[in-house]
């Protein structure tokens, strides 16, 4: 017990012994931690800004002039039924009206004499879908409805929002495995580095008759010391990031949205950085035992 | 017991040991002096089981050469105190620690520790200097703490290579007299050595090395 706690301190010991070297392991840590934390932070909230910018998806129906508004209510009771749509608001001929004065000052119905507008309905899309939407089928199944003059929307915006929310899905999982590799090579490297400067202890540690076990243990506890000390800085550096962001996008643009950060990807760096350091650092210590 | 048997072993640049055979009983201070590059430094690692013979064996308090595992070198190297020519002291720690590092090896006990220290290092007369730095010290005294380091394990064999090679006159008789007073504990020790006006005369067995060939002088 004795043994295991003195190889304990040592390596937390060591860590003081060489702060330079321990410092600079914990800033290269600590940097790439912190794109790792930023980059799954980035991933949790590409949702909610997808979520965000569907919400804005409208589409306009106008039904024939003919179509009243109560024949027009029945209608968009079918139209809620279509798969894809979360729901439906009727705009009656006297509303159309009012957004007609509202947009132009001028009323339609005492210029003409009548009223020429025809009743519509504004159609949102489900927006909390994984995968992307597609529009086109939505408006086919709108038209199979019937008594539809015109259906407007914003299918190339909406298109070319769909087609890269789904670039970026199908990219995350390469370009997370390529992040993740990075980080690995980093730390071992790290952690190589500042075993190989302190390779003339291992070799007195094995001229003195120490085994294996009692030169590798207090780099592993120094790895995960130093580790520790990293991933412990990157939790406030990241909600900082967070906030700091989220300050960003309320003052100085119009988007309504609030990362968030979910301490789970702090949870995950932890591991990530305790299975690493072990690993490395018994790995990089082996490399120096003859 | 320290024992060859018909070793050779070459480095890849062709210099080492040939055909070398020596007995050192259990007790014996022994000598042995070469010229630089003669294969002392060859035989001492194949001692502690450094380097393996490409022939014959060696035998160090019962271990055997050839029939040696990684686990078994480090066991063997616990009953062996080692003294170097460039001390091997560890920059980054104190005296103390530095003395103490073998018996954390051997598993002491922390509260038996500072007393076994304190005792070598008076013994070398470093008694005053155990929070010093190797590099706060002069070469008389980091090869003193050096010879702490071996000896506090008590170990059966202390040898020493060329530990006088970067010490001044002074200093190196005082260091072979520490060595001569361990001996009298009845610790085995053999000293590599290329300066024969320090060894000649002390009434001990001297092995001459030259060209990795070995013969009594």
């Amino acid at each position: 017990m004795d043994k295991f706690l003195y190889l304990v301190v040592e390596g937390i010991k060591n860590t003081w012994r060489h702060k330079m070297t321990a410092l600079t392991a914990v800033f290269s840590l600590f940097i790439a931690l912190y794109i790792v934390g930023l980059m799954a932070t980035a991933g949790n909230n590409t949702h909610k800004l997808l979520n965000y910018l569907r919400s804005k998806y409208k589409i306009e129906v106008f039904f024939k002039q003919g179509v009243s508004n109560e024949e027009a209510v029945g209608m968009i009771h079918s139209i809620k039924q279509i798969d894809g749509v979360r729901n439906a608001t009727i705009i009656e001929k006297e509303d159309a009206v009012r957004i007609f004065k509202d947009q132009f000052g001028e009323n339609i119905v005492d210029l003409l004499g009548y009223n020429p507008l025809p009743v519509s309905a504004v159609v949102n899309v489900d927006r909390n879908r994984r995968d992307p939407i597609r529009v086109e089928p939505i408006i086919e199944k709108i038209r199979l409805v019937g008594q539809i003059e015109e259906i407007r929307y914003q299918g190339n915006l909406i298109s070319k929002i769909e087609r890269n929310y789904k670039r970026i899905v199908d990219q995350i999982p390469y370009l997370s495995g390529i992040i993740l590799l990075v980080t690995i090579l980093i730390i071992y490297n790290t952690i190589k580095l500042s075993v190989f400067s302190r390779r003339e202890l291992i070799m007195t540690l094995q001229l003195i008759g120490a085994t294996r076990s009692f030169i590798k243990l207090p780099f592993i506890i120094e790895g995960i010391f130093i580790g520790l000390i990293s991933v412990a800085l990157v939790f406030p550096a990241l909600i900082i990031t967070v906030e700091t962001l989220n300050y960003m996008i309320s003052n100085f643009s119009s988007f309504a949205i609030k990362i968030s950060f979910d301490p789970f990807v702090w949870f995950w760096l932890f591991l990530m950085v305790i299975v690493i350091t072990t690993l490395g650092s018994y790995r990089a210590a082996s490399n120096f035992l003859k | 017991m320290i024992e060859f048997q018909n070793v050779s072993y070459a480095h890849s640049k062709g210099y080492g040991v040939n055909n070398l055979n020596m007995t050192i009983k259990d007790g014996d201070f022994t000598f042995l002096i070469g010229p630089t590059g003669s294969g002392k430094t060859t035989l001492m690692r194949l001692i502690y089981f450094d380097l393996l013979p490409d022939t014959g064996l060696v035998k160090v308090n019962g271990y055997i050469s050839t029939k040696v595992s990684q686990k078994m070198i480090a066991k063997a190297r616990r009953s062996i105190g080692m003294v170097f020519q460039d001390y091997k002291l560890l920059g980054d720690r104190n005296l103390f620690d530095n003395i103490a590092l073998p018996l954390h090896v051997l598993g002491f006990r922390s509260g038996e520790i500072p007393a076994r220290v304190d005792e070598a290092l008076e013994l070398v007369g470093l008694d005053k200097k155990a929070e010093h730095f190797p590099n706060e010290l002069s070469g008389g005294e980091q090869q003193r703490a050096c010879l702490a380091r071996a000896i506090i394990k008590e170990p059966d064999v202390v040898l020493a290579d060329e530990p006088t090679g970067n010490l001044d006159p002074v200093a190196s008789f005082e260091l072979v007299r520490l060595l001569e007073t361990i001996h009298e504990t009845g610790t085995t020790i053999l000293m590599a050595s290329h300066n024969y006006n320090l060894i000649k005369g002390r009434g001990r067995p001297i092995y001459e090395i030259k060209d990795g060939i070995l013969r009594v002088r």
